[in-house]
């Protein structure tokens, strides 16, 4: 089901928002698995054992840093060079939660700061969206905190059940490239991506992190790209504004 | 079955994450943002996704471009399942072939 398609659903009231937040969900869930059955198993590689690594999944929830962390763990492990990567990795989501702040001004505390232990990339990208199309279709609020929630919580069970299962069922398992799961991510953003499209003139500073984002991967060490491209479209996105 | 500085290093890394979630919320949640603030705001998202998936673009497997680009052109035209299956079985299917 498309988000477009969702949106008209949920103005017929005939599906609840939770269940339509789960089923939006799917797909990416289906892109996952693999990458969390991949980290489970090389955490045991490095020695962790299967609840030390549901602790970090269930505590964490964050499969970029995860990786990077059991990539440069070592026994013991090294706590601030983890932990600073781990910044580094999740520092995108100080934007993602700043572009969310707007939708979420009606929403007590007490609810938003649950909620957000819950953004990840994936959950995020959903909510914020379905917040836009809806906004855009005339639907008040914008933001559908059930829908979200149901997005961001099939994907942090499915992320925890499937890292555990992949740290019990150790090197038995190969690499997930083999089998093209990998590309459902691209396939993912890049739908998401057209869903905030806009017109070329806005979508320019996209291409100026694209092309940053790819130098950078290519010529620095380390998971330095997400940072440098996310900040240089900004950037762009800045400058560009001056001129209209 | 659970080491002390691994939970301590655990426990660390989980808290700086949750920083990361809800620092630009608490930063931005009572602000009305000007033009330009706005249009960086529109522009982020986007940003963000296409950084994360950059290395895929400069991938050095001919096999891995050709399915970003049956991929990419499956996304301007098709929702998301339809997309998701078409870039798994496309990558899966040149890797295959192609190699």
């Amino acid at each position: 089901m498309s988000i477009s398609q969702a949106v008209e659903t949920v103005a017929d009231g005939s599906k609840s928002e939770f269940r339509r937040g789960v089923a939006s969900c799917a797909p990416v869930l289906f892109g996952t698995i693999p990458y969390a059955l991949v980290l489970g198993a090389q955490a045991t590689q490095k020695g962790l054992s299967t609840v030390e690594l549901s602790a970090m999944t269930g505590l964490n929830f964050a499969g970029g840093s995860e990786f990077a962390a059991i990539q440069l763990w070592t026994s013991p492990p090294h706590i601030v060079l983890i932990v600073a990567i781990t910044f580094l990795v999740n520092s995108r989501h100080l934007l993602m939660g700043a572009a969310l702040a707007p939708f979420l001004r009606d929403l007590p505390r007490r609810k938003v700061f649950p909620a957000l232990f819950l953004m990840c990339d994936e959950s995020w990208a959903l909510g914020l969206a379905d917040a836009k199309l809806r906004a855009a279709a005339g639907i008040t609020p914008a933001f559908s905190p059930r829908y979200y929630m149901g997005a961001a919580l099939a994907m942090y069970l499915t992320w925890v059940a499937f890292t555990t299962l992949g740290a019990l069922l150790g090197p038995m398992l190969g690499h997930v490239e083999t089998y093209g799961f990998d590309m459902a991510f691209p396939a993912v953003f890049l739908v998401l991506m057209r869903g905030m499209w806009t017109g070329m003139a806005a979508a320019r500073p996209w291409l100026v992190s694209l092309v940053v984002a790819a130098l950078v991967y290519l010529f620095v060490p380390g998971a330095w790209y997400v940072a440098a491209g996310a900040m240089s479209g900004l950037v762009a996105a800045w400058l560009m504004a001056g001129d209209a | 079955m659970i080491d002390a500085v691994t939970l301590l290093t655990i426990v660390l890394m989980a808290g700086v994450t949750y920083l990361t979630r809800i620092g630009g919320y608490v930063v931005l949640r009572n602000r009305t943002l000007g033009a330009r603030a706005t249009a960086v705001m529109e522009a982020a998202p986007g940003c963000v996704l296409i950084s994360v998936i950059a290395p895929a673009f400069v991938s050095k497997s001919p096999a891995d471009l050709l399915a970003l680009a049956v991929t990419l052109a499956a996304a301007t035209r098709f929702s998301m399942l339809p997309t998701v299956l078409i870039g798994v079985a496309s990558a899966g299917l040149l890797r295959h072939f192609i190699g």
